[in-house]
């Protein structure tokens, strides 16, 4: 087990390199670089100021020296700074001189999508194991089918649609919940009770919103896997033992029905830092997804680069944690009986 | 709704005491309060704004962006500034001479300015400030007006000296752009990186108050201000990227102004009376226009006649009203129209196919083959329109490509994401015609867009106009620091400019902003300035500011 580990997180690294290598031409694949911006379409502006922020950011050197530069740096774990946003550092703060904290564009970001994504998570799944339970075990009753149709409801909404529709309703016409942002203006001034009570007002459409639309999948998931655990002999036996409903259901049945969330669950790591773009731009959030897109639409090398490569190390940690769980959780894996 | 929920309402009700004008019905409240009543004039209150970006940092030398000059501007100076009519005076600078020769201009400052952390603003700062935007090292966008002086100097604390190789009309302009920076605290820092761009010091009404990373920047009262105290005490730019929910935001009165689009401005806020009771609309002109530009390079664009039946062939009055709702106006020249550089003499193409027609033929363009397209030399006249993706150069293009199909020529229209529009097509030329706008600055030059010098890639003149006469009044304009002999050759330059149609003026578009009616102490109408220039005589009276509101 320890030598397969070893081996697995060793294997990372050249897979990094290689990831790192195709997203990085595929990023200067696109045309135009930082200094082809909406802003320097200005006929003030001077080519020859843009010829030197180009070298400044050694974009006029070709592309391989420049992708060897770029993972020299990552050697030392450096991801540099960022060209916009007055070369703030991409990932983590930085001090100079004078004592002053420059805080990174991830380090920033980071923290705010990581809490909105893992709360919808626990949200979803609390919401879709007991639908998914509820559903199997009434399979083709009338609980199953508005289960269903509830899902495929919110599935089938537009999330910017609805978190318009419900700003308006609960922001506008009722003044139940703030529109949009993080905190309050005066959050500053609140005391620690009503500083929570604010985030908790500010997060709560951001939050539920996504996880209501993202809740069919994991849904169908857990009611399918039940119903296959349901049908199979040893259930039967339980069954036949005598033992009770619920015992069966939840003692015997769900833990096995619930082996493969836990490969939902690995896969959704890098969609935890991931954030989305949409729901971002429209609660007025600074995460993540937000970061990420305008990174690409700057050209932002170094930040498109920083996340792509973050991310990507978190998706093979994530599988790798997926797989390692697995073996946890279930036998036949860990004796080698059953492939993962 | 359950008990629970219930329950977190009322709770989350309480915890909003700001932006929330009390949660018992507040609207019904604020709609009895009548804004229209006078009040006296009180210094004091918040002003909360909103903006769709972040700026990258406060030395707007540096990071070019509009967000940032936004912020910037209400805590730096120039040397000078434009009055409401949009003439230039001091800003920091109390009178200013020019030489006989026209070459140098002496700036005497003010007496007794200070920076907001009490340290002295003298001529030392401004050298500094040229040194810096010309350092090489800084590479800021805006360098090429400012390395044009040959000598800088300061004879003296009060009095800044520049002088230039030759005359050179556009630098009055150029200083009342540059923000003056001190010294003291960005001497030998790198202004990439410096940590003043994110807190600054400087002369202006406003100071930095706070800047909470993607939420907001608080900008609050400068003691030290040279210009004397402004009346608002506080203002908060929010950054609320979508647009959608910046509305709601002014519609739940939780920020004060918002620029519009002409949707809002003209159907949704007049069909809501809860909103037309507490906001005020404005527009005004703006320094920009939209329009279509041709290839000269390319033929058959290379022929004036055929530019012209093309300027004849688009009715403009129709884009104006069905993209921009009638919010914009026909122009004849690049220039804001109302302004002295604007040339009255001049009107625009009228909107005339069956002249369009003639002159096509008499370039050589037949339907021979009867498909409705005409062809010269058995080609057909077909070309492509790219845009970038911009929803109102979208529309008009489809209105322009309707309008040519009338007369026989065949239009493509393309949208591209604006980055690969600037580096795969406008740097390489390999476009036919495109349209565009142009955000101009209020100085007449337009050296850097028609001189047919200004032609290798990633410069202005990318529609490779070359016309002599042109050349040689845009040479002239530049040297000409009289204003009315320099009006007169911006007047010849428009209509040498309208005469050879290089691009084909669609529309300029008002500006539109709604601001809340506590907000008093605006222009209406608009001086040629815009509504913001006296926005430090802006003034909340005490009885309409949100926390009196809500203690109702």
């Amino acid at each position: 087990m320890f030598k397969y580990l070893i081996k697995r997180v060793l294997w990372m690294i050249p897979m990094l390199i290689g990831i790192s290598l195709i997203s990085f031409f595929i990023m200067h694949l696109a045309p135009g670089d930082i200094t082809n911006n909406e802003a320097s379409f200005n006929p003030k502006a001077s080519e020859e100021s843009r010829q030197k922020l180009r070298e400044m950011y050694n974009l006029d050197k070709p592309i391989i020296v420049q992708y060897g530069l770029w993972l020299k740096r990552m050697m030392t774990l450096d991801f540099g700074k960022s060209f916009a946003s007055h070369q703030k550092p991409v990932f983590w703060q930085t001090t100079d001189a004078d004592g002053n904290v420059t805080e990174g564009l991830i380090q920033q970001a980071l923290p705010i999508t990581l809490m909105i994504n893992l709360l919808g998570l626990t949200i979803t799944l609390s919401l879709a194991i007991p639908l998914g339970i509820i559903a199997a075990r009434k399979y083709q009753g009338w609980q199953d089918r508005s289960i269903t149709l509830f899902n495929f409801i919110g599935f089938s909404i537009p999330g910017f649609w609805l978190s318009l529709l419900l700003m308006y309703w609960l922001g506008v016409v009722n003044n139940w919940f703030p529109i949009s942002g993080m905190h309050s203006l005066n959050y500053d001034s609140l005391d620690t009770w009503d500083k929570i009570k604010d985030t908790f007002s500010h997060l709560f459409l951001p939050v539920v919103i996504p996880s209501i639309t993202g809740l069919a999948g994991i849904t169908l998931f857990v009611k399918n896997g039940m119903l296959d655990v349901l049908q199979q002999d040893y259930i039967t036996t339980a069954r036949a033992k005598g033992l009770g409903e619920h015992k069966v259901v939840y003692t015997h049945a769900l833990r096995n029905a619930l082996l493969p969330l836990i490969t939902i669950i690995g896969l959704s790591i890098p969609g935890l830092i991931g954030g989305s773009v949409i729901a971002e731009t429209i609660f007025a959030i600074p995460g993540m997804g937000k970061l990420f897109y305008d990174a690409v639409l700057m050209r932002d090398f170094p930040v498109v680069m920083g996340i792509l490569t973050i991310g990507s190390a978190l998706t093979l940690v994530g599988n790798l944690l997926a797989d390692v769980a697995y073996a946890w959780a279930d036998p036949r894996v860990r004796r080698g009986v059953a492939k993962a | 709704m359950s008990p629970l929920l219930l329950n977190l309402n009322t709770a989350i009700c309480l915890s909003l005491t700001l932006l929330v004008a009390g949660c018992n019905a507040p609207n019904e409240k604020q709609y009895q309060i009548d804004y229209t009543t006078q009040f006296p004039q009180v210094s004091g209150g918040t002003l909360i704004n909103a903006m769709t970006g972040e700026p990258s940092g406060l030395i707007s030398m540096i990071a070019g962006e509009s967000a940032s000059s936004a912020i910037s501007s209400n805590i730096f100076n120039s040397l000078l500034k434009y009055d409401k009519n949009l003439e230039l005076e001091g800003d920091l600078v109390a009178h200013w001479e020019i030489s006989t020769d026209q070459k140098t201009i002496t700036f005497k400052l003010k007496p007794n300015l200070k920076w907001a952390d009490n340290n002295p603003l003298t001529s030392a700062d401004v050298l500094f400030t040229w040194q810096a935007v010309t350092n090489e090292k800084n590479a800021s966008p805006y360098a090429s007006d400012f390395l044009l002086v040959k000598k800088a100097e300061t004879p003296d604390a009060q009095t800044f000296r520049v002088t230039y190789e030759q005359a050179y009309a556009p630098a009055l302009d150029s200083w009342a752009g540059l923000q003056i920076l001190p010294k003291h605290l960005l001497e030998g820092k790198d202004l990439h990186t410096t940590a003043f761009a994110r807190k600054p010091i400087g002369s202006h009404y406003y100071q930095l108050d706070s800047w909470k990373h993607g939420e907001h920047l608080k900008l609050s009262k400068n003691a030290n201000s040279v210009l004397g105290p402004a009346q608002i005490d506080n203002l908060v730019t929010r950054i609320i990227p979508d647009n959608s929910a910046q509305f709601l935001e002014l519609m739940a009165d939780n920020i004060d102004l918002m620029g519009l689009d002409p949707i809002k401005y003209s159907r949704i806020i007049p069909a809501r009376p809860e909103l037309q009771k507490k906001l005020a609309l404005y527009k005004e002109l703006g320094n920009s226009y939209t329009y279509m530009g041709f290839n000269l390079k390319h033929k058959p664009f290379d022929d004036v006649r055929v530019r012209r039946a093309i300027n004849y062939a688009i009715d403009k009055q129709e884009i104006i009203d069905g993209v921009y709702l009638g919010l914009g106006i026909n122009i004849a020249s690049p220039y804001k129209p109302g302004t002295r550089w604007s040339n009255p003499a001049l009107t625009p193409y009228p909107y005339d196919p069956a002249k369009a027609r003639s002159l096509l033929k008499e370039a050589g363009f037949t339907d021979s083959n009867g498909d409705g397209i005409l062809e010269r030399d058995g080609k057909p006249f077909s070309f492509e329109i790219i845009t970038n993706q911009n929803k109102e150069r979208e529309k008009s293009a489809v209105l322009i490509q309707r309008r040519l199909k009338e007369v026989g020529i065949d239009v493509q229209i393309r949208a591209i994401e604006w980055a690969s529009f600037i580096s795969r097509f406008i740097k390489t030329g390999d476009f036919d015609v495109v349209v565009l706008g142009w955000g101009l600055g209020l100085d007449p030059d337009q050296y850097n867009i028609w001189h047919s010098s200004q032609q290798a890639p990633g410069q202005f003149n990318f529609i490779g106009y070359n016309n002599p006469k042109v050349d040689k009044l845009l040479e002239q304009g530049r040297l000409e620091l009289n204003p009315d002999r320099r009006m007169e050759v911006y007047h010849q330059f428009s209509a040498t400019l309208l005469e050879d149609s290089p691009i084909i003026y669609l529309s300029a578009g008002y500006g539109l902003t709604a601001i809340h009616k506590r907000v008093k102490g605006i222009d209406d109408p608009a001086p040629p300035a815009g509504i913001g220039h006296n926005s430090q005589d802006w003034y909340i009276p005490k009885s309409l500011r949100r926390n009196e509101i809500s203690a109702h």
